[in-house]
C-alpha cells in the first residue's frame, strides 16, 4: 500500500511541476525533452505501484522492475531473438518490398493500361488477412525468415506503391511542360523533377512501412518458426506464463519501432530537405 | 438447437427458484472428442443431476487455458501435468482434482525414409513440436536422451510446428509432433501410409507424461462450497467419460452436435473417440500418485533446462475425487 501511495504522490508532483515548466519554459529545448521524459517516467512509477498496491499477479501484469530485471537478464536471447526478427525478417523484407513498390509505381507511371490493370492487383493483395498468408508462405518459404520476409513484402507493398503512384503524379503539367521546353528527355525528366517531387510521398508511404514490417515479421512468427526469434519467443513464452519475458519482446519490439521510424524521418529530412514541411521548421 | 432452445427455455423458467450451481469448464483445445466426457455428461444430463450448470469454453490456438485460469475466467480447465506444473512454478496455484486420462497419447511421427529407426538416430535432424506448454514432454524426453535442443553440435533443430502436419508431409521436417488420436490421422488422411512412418509414443519410451487432467486455483479450494461443487462436477465428468468410454459412437455424435465450428467431421470423431477411450481406459478419475510421480520425475530430470526445477508440493488434492467416487 505504501508504494500505491508514493507513486500516487509521485503522480500529482510530477504532474504539478510539468504543468508548471510547460508554463514557463515551453520553448526551451531541454524542456521540450524533459517534461515528456518525466511523464514516460510518471507512467512507470504509477504501474509499479499499482500491481505492488493492489497486489496483482506477475501472471497477469508484471512490474516494471521484474521487466527491467528480466530484461538485463536475458540480453542475449533478446539479441538473438531481435537479429532473426527484424534484422533478417523484418529488413529484408522491408528492402525488397519498398523497392518493388518504387519499380511498380514507376512502371505503372508509363503505362495506363498497367494503372487500370495493375491497381486493383494491389489493392486485392493488401486486403489478404495476413493470418491467411502467414501460414501459406511458411509452406512455400519454409519456416526461417525467408518466409517472414515475404510476408513483410506483401504488408509494406501496397502503401509505398499506393504513396508512390501519388507521388509520380505531383507535379503539374506547367512544370513537365518546361522540362519538355528543354527538350529534355523522360529520364531526364524522371530523374530531375518527378522523383524529387515524389519523394514527401515516397517517405510518407516509407514511414507507414517501418511498423506495418515489424508487425508483419513478428506476427507471422507465430504459423510456423524454428525456436528464436521476437513472434515465436512471445507466443511461447504466453504459454509458460513468463510474462516478463514477454514484456522485455515487446519493449523491445517498441524500441526498434521507434528507431526504425526515427530514421526513416530522420532520411526523410535529409533527401527532401527543400520541401515546405521540412523547412518550417 | 432444438434442445438448446428448450434448455435455454426451462433455465430461464427456473431461473427465479432453482440453484443451479455454475460451473465454467475451459477446455484445452478445441471442441473435439477429446473432451467428449464433459459433452457426454452435459448431453446426458448428468450435470443437471447434479443439480449443476455447466459452461464448457472451448480453447484453441490462441487460447492459454493456464491464462485464461489467471484472469479468474473459468472455475476449472482441462490441462496437461507439464504445462499445469510449469505455471505453478511461475507463481500460478493450479492444483489436480481429478485425472480422467491414464495414459498419454502423444507420440513423435518420422518418415520411414529418412531413415529414423530409433531415438538415436534424431540427432542432426529437425523435429517438428508444438509449443505454448505442449513443448515440457518433448524437451524432457530429449533431455533424458542426452540431445541438445538449442541448435548446437549433435544435436536436434527444432521447429515450431503449426498445429497441423504440413511440416512432414512438405518434408520440412523429419519427424512431428502428434496424438494418437488427432494428428497422426491426418497424416494418413493426407494419403501417406502407415508403412511410411515410425512412430514413438512417449508412453513406450517411457517418458510419458500426464495428459488431460481438470485443474482448479488452490486458493479456491479452501472453500467447502466450492471443493463440494467440485465434487459433483467430477463425478458427473467421469460418468459421462465412462458411458462415452462405452459408446464411442453416441459420444463422437453429441461432440460433433456441441461443435459450433462446424471444422469436425464424423469419421474423424468417430476415431478419435476411439483412440481418446483407450487413454481413458483405466482411469476413474482419481490421479494415481505414482502417475503424479513419474511426471514429476520426467519434468525434473531435464539436464541443463528442466522444466520445473523442484519438486511441487501441493499440486494435486485425492480429496476431491475420494469424496466423488466413494
Amino acid at each position: 500500500m505504501k508504494l500505491l501511495m508514493f507513486a500516487l504522490a509521485f503522480w500529482l508532483g510530477a504532474s504539478l511541476f510539468n504543468s508548471w515548466l510547460a508554463a514557463r519554459f515551453s520553448h526551451r529545448r531541454w524542456a521540450q525533452l524533459f517534461v515528456p521524459a518525466l511523464f514516460g517516467v510518471t507512467l512507470l512509477v504509477l504501474w509499479e505501484g499499482v500491481v505492488a498496491g493492489f497486489a496483482i499477479s506477475p501472471v497477469i501484469l508484471p512490474a516494471p522492475s521484474a521487466i527491467v530485471a528480466r530484461f538485463a537478464q536475458s540480453t542475449a536471447l533478446l539479441w538473438g531473438d531481435f537479429a532473426q526478427t527484424i534484422l533478417k525478417g523484418a529488413l529484408a523484407g522491408y528492402l525488397l518490398g519498398c523497392g518493388a513498390a518504387i519499380v511498380t509505381a514507376i512502371v505503372i507511371d508509363r503505362s495506363p493500361f498497367l494503372q487500370r490493370g495493375l491497381m486493383p492487383v494491389g489493392n486485392f493483395v493488401a486486403a489478404l488477412p495476413i493470418v491467411g498468408i502467414a501460414p501459406i508462405l511458411v509452406m512455400w518459404f519454409g519456416f526461417d525468415w525467408q518466409s517472414k520476409a515475404a510476408v513483410v513484402v506483401l504488408m509494406v507493398f501496397f502503401p509505398v506503391l499506393v504513396n508512390m503512384v501519388a507521388g509520380l503524379k505531383a507535379t503539374d503539367h506547367l512544370q513537365r511542360d518546361l522540362m519538355k521546353t528543354y527538350s529534355a528527355s523522360y529520364r531526364d525528366t524522371l530523374f530531375k523533377l518527378r522523383l524529387p517531387a515524389a519523394m514527401p510521398f515516397l517517405f510518407n508511404g516509407l514511414k507507414i512501412a517501418t511498423t506495418l514490417a515489424l508487425i508483419g515479421a513478428i506476427v507471422a512468427e507465430f504459423f510456423g518458426s524454428p525456436t528464436r526469434g521476437m513472434g515465436f519467443r512471445i507466443s511461447t513464452a504466453v504459454g509458460q506464463l513468463d510474462m516478463p519475458l514477454v514484456w522485455s519482446e515487446i519493449a523491445v519490439a517498441a524500441l526498434a519501432g521507434s528507431g526504425f521510424f526515427g530514421a526513416m524521418a530522420l532520411l526523410e529530412r535529409l533527401v527532401t530537405f527543400w520541401h515546405p514541411s521540412q523547412r518550417a521548421r | 438447437m432444438k434442445k438448446f432452445l428448450i434448455g435455454a427455455a426451462l433455465a430461464a423458467l427456473t431461473a427465479g427458484s432453482a440453484s443451479a450451481e455454475e460451473v465454467k469448464l475451459q477446455l484445452k483445445w478445441v471442441t473435439q472428442a477429446q473432451f467428449a466426457g464433459y459433452y457426454v455428461a452435459q448431453e446426458k444430463g448428468f450435470y443437471d443431476e447434479e443439480g449443476l450448470e455447466v459452461t464448457i469454453m472451448p480453447g484453441g490456438p490462441d487460447i492459454s487455458p493456464t491464462q485464461v485460469m489467471a484472469g479468474g475466467g473459468a472455475d476449472v480447465t482441462v490441462d496437461w501435468m507439464p504445462s499445469a506444473l510449469a505455471a505453478r512454478e511461475k507463481g500460478l496455484d493450479l492444483v489436480n482434482i481429478a485425472q480422467p486420462f491414464k495414459s498419454s497419447g502423444m507420440m513423435l511421427t518420422c518418415l520411414k525414409e529418412t531413415g529414423i529407426k530409433g531415438p538415436e538416430d534424431f540427432k542432426g535432424k529437425t523435429l517438428g513440436v508444438w509449443f505454448g506448454g505442449n513443448e515440457y514432454p518433448f524437451l524432457s524426453w530429449m533431455a533424458t536422451l542426452g540431445i541438445p535442443t538449442d541448435g548446437s553440435e549433435g544435436g536436434v533443430t527444432v521447429l515450431k510446428q503449426g498445429f497441423n502436419v504440413d511440416p512432414l508431409l512438405q518434408k520440412q521436417a523429419a519427424c512431428i509432433s502428434t496424438m494418437t488420436y488427432n494428428e497422426y490421422w491426418q497424416v494418413i488422411d493426407a494419403g501417406l501410409a502407415p508403412e511410411d512412418l515410425v512412430t514413438f509414443k512417449y508412453e513406450d519410451e517411457g517418458v510419458a507424461t500426464l495428459e488431460d487432467g481438470l485443474y482448479v486455483m488452490g486458493d479456491k479450494l479452501a472453500d467447502p462450497a466450492f471443493k463440494a461443487k467440485m465434487v459433483k462436477f467430477v463425478r458427473a465428468s467421469m460418468k459421462g467419460w465412462k458411458y462415452a468410454e462405452a459408446n464411442p459412437d453416441e459420444a463422437a455424435g453429441i461432440v460433433l452436435e456441441n461443435d459450433e465450428s462446424g471444422a469436425q467431421t464424423e469419421t474423424h470423431q468417430k476415431r478419435m473417440m476411439g483412440e481418446i477411450a483407450k487413454l481413458t481406459a483405466g482411469s476413474q478419475g482419481a490421479l494415481d500418485p505414482a502417475d503424479y510421480e513419474r511426471t514429476v520425475k520426467i519434468l525434473l530430470g531435464g539436464g541443463s533446462d528442466p522444466v520445473i526445477s523442484k519438486a511441487p508440493e501441493g499440486a494435486y488434492t485425492l480429496e476431491i475425487t475420494d469424496e466423488a467416487l466413494k
